[in-house]
């Protein structure tokens, strides 16, 4: 197989164009949903991925049309913003500093701290959407931007992951942090932060990705429209004026815009993080 | 006690305690109300009654929800041999284009990172009896598929969708682990006269075990945690044959509004889910070990 599929013969080259024309077809959902949110309602279905009179109408229709029928989605882009920004925030600054304590300080009951965080991770979240409605319920957050930010405020899988990472660092930087009497602050920001930047990233991109397309909590705990998040607003949108291809699609785009941006900024480390060697 | 705790003692227990209370408000106290309703008869206004097993026998009784736990197993088998399969081309592909790499990853791994709301939304236009699939059908052969009315047909399609957005993740993961097996058992067999069919089999495939378990894990955590595709693409239907577990536990605790029976399912769920894993790795795991 080896030598069949080494690059000199003809069926070598054959493979590497069929892997390169397979990952571009990848891509595909992604450039009909770009297309088809720049033509016209009659154009979608009939025309191919190029062809049409593009236009930013759909675009146009969901911020100033979708307005007057209660799907704001200028709103809903804010509160999608606020909550990722807010969660994606907190995660990494108490990730960071309590992945450090697990990793690098010495305190009464570590050990048991670690296999608790493993033990959490084996329990899958979705059995926790219930009760977690009964909880917020009871705490009267409802409906707010509390229900979707506080809950997920920390991240269990996040302090595992940097404290993983942290491990590995030599121990002689944190002796010369002892000798220049480095505060805790100072010792996590200046040291440990710029010498891990793969793993923070991956969690920032984690986190961020799972809290910006959360679905399912979204959906159970806001019913107010002016406070859904772009993904709830959206699928209840498509769900009722199912007739209105183009500006879901606008909609979509705008849901996946910025995690792929996110996604090609952070690439490198990302790919660096997953600790593969692509040259 | 008189013992002193040293300054990085003090600041160490404190950075865990504060998220151990973080943990106490939002998952030990959801895990004992999960099994308190579990147990008891509540409507999220009334007091909770307690009924015993009522609510277990009512849920392992209830023909919907079983339809459920089967449709995951009717899933399973269209997307393991799916995504498997894609993720072993991934990894081999990686192995074999060179210098185009990173690109060939970024391609697979775009749809693991975007928006599961936002592409199920384009794979509902995209499956749909006018949409660009049917219509390429169409011209290549002459057929339109009925994607969505058919219930073998809708489960493919959700199970095609979930396999497009993972299997670039699942081929990385299976990369990682050609990469760390040596090159000279390679050379050794070759001395032998063993075929690409040996290699692949007897060497390969056995040697990639850590990495086809770990896939496998995934694989089966992801089937039971369905909800946004079949949700937005199918609905559930036709006639409940791709609604999953986690639709009927939204349904039932907040359509039917019966918390406790939903509260049940969701323990029976989460067991399940552990219980096939456990299966999977008894019948599948290896130790690799290399002399």
């Amino acid at each position: 197989m080896k030598a069949f599929l080494s690059k000199r013969t003809p069926g070598g080259w054959a493979a590497t164009i069929a892997i390169y024309a397979l990952a571009l077809s990848w891509l595909y959902p992604f450039a009909w949903m770009v297309a088809a949110s720049l033509k016209p309602a009659a154009q979608i279905y009939n025309t191919g991925l190029f062809e049409g009179d593009f236009t930013l109408d759909n675009f146009a229709f969901l911020f100033a049309t979708a307005d007057k029928l209660d799907r704001p989605f200028l709103g809903a882009l804010g509160v999608s913003a606020v909550v990722t920004l807010t969660v994606t925030a907190s995660v990494l600054l108490t990730s960071a500093f309590i992945a450090f304590a697990l990793a690098r300080m010495r305190f009464p009951g570590r050990k048991l701290f670690g296999d608790f965080l493993l033990l959490q991770m084996v329990i899958p979240t979705s059995m926790f959407i219930l009760p977690l409605f009964v909880l917020v319920k009871q705490m009267g957050l409802l409906n707010t931007l509390g229900a979707l930010i506080l809950p997920s405020m920390m991240s269990g899988w996040g302090i595992y992951m940097m404290s993983q990472s942290f491990r590995t660092m030599p121990e002689e930087y944190f002796d010369a942090a002892r000798l220049d009497r480095a505060s805790l602050w100072q010792t996590v920001t200046k040291i440990v932060v710029p010498l891990n930047k793969s793993i923070i990233a991956i969690v920032a991109l984690f986190t961020f990705t799972g809290t910006w397309d959360n679905f399912l909590w979204p959906l159970i705990a806001i019913s107010d429209t002016d406070r859904m998040p772009l993904s709830v607003l959206l699928a209840t949108f498509s769900k009722q004026y199912g007739g209105y291809a183009g500006p879901v699609m606008a909609g979509a785009v705008l849901q996946t815009l910025p995690l792929v941006l996110l996604f090609l900024l952070f690439r490198r480390h990302f790919l660096q993080g997953m600790s593969l060697s692509l040259k | 006690m008189t013992m002193r705790w040293s300054r990085e003692a003090v600041i160490g227990a404190a950075l865990a305690s504060a998220y151990l209370l973080f943990t106490a408000v939002f998952w030990a106290y959801p895990f004992f109300w999960l099994a308190k309703l579990s147990v008891t008869q509540w409507r999220f206004f009334d007091e909770p009654v307690f009924t015993g097993a009522r609510n277990l026998l009512l849920t392992v009784q209830d023909p919907q929800f079983l339809q459920a736990l089967w449709n995951v197993v009717r899933f399973l088998g269209f997307y393991l041999p799916i995504a498997f399969g894609g993720a072993l081309i991934v990894a081999f592909g990686l192995q074999h284009v060179g210098r185009g790499k990173a690109f060939v990853a970024l391609c697979f791994l775009l749809s693991n990172v975007s928006s599961g709301v936002a592409l199920s939304l384009v794979f509902a236009k995209v499956f749909s009896s006018t949409g660009p699939l049917n219509a390429m059908l169409f011209e290549l052969a002459g057929v339109r598929v009925p994607w969505t009315n058919d219930p073998t047909l809708a489960l493919l399609a959700i199970a095609l969708v979930v396999a497009w957005k993972f299997v670039g993740y699942y081929g990385l993961i299976l990369y990682s682990g050609l990469l760390a097996i040596p090159k000279e058992i390679y050379d050794a067999a070759r001395l032998d006269h063993a075929g690409p069919w040996t290699r692949l089999m007897r060497i390969t495939l056995p040697m990639m075990n850590p990495q086809l378990m770990m896939v496998l894990t995934f694989a089966i955590l992801v089937s039971f945690g369905l909800f946004t595709e079949p949700f937005i693409i199918t609905g559930g239907g036709p006639s409940d044959s791709t609604s999953t577990p986690q639709m009927m536990i939204y349904e039932t605790a907040f359509r039917r509004l019966q918390p406790s029976h939903a509260a049940m399912m969701s323990i029976l769920v989460a067991l399940v889910t552990y219980a096939l894993v456990q299966l999977a790795r008894r019948l599948f795991e290896r130790k690799v070990v290399l002399a």
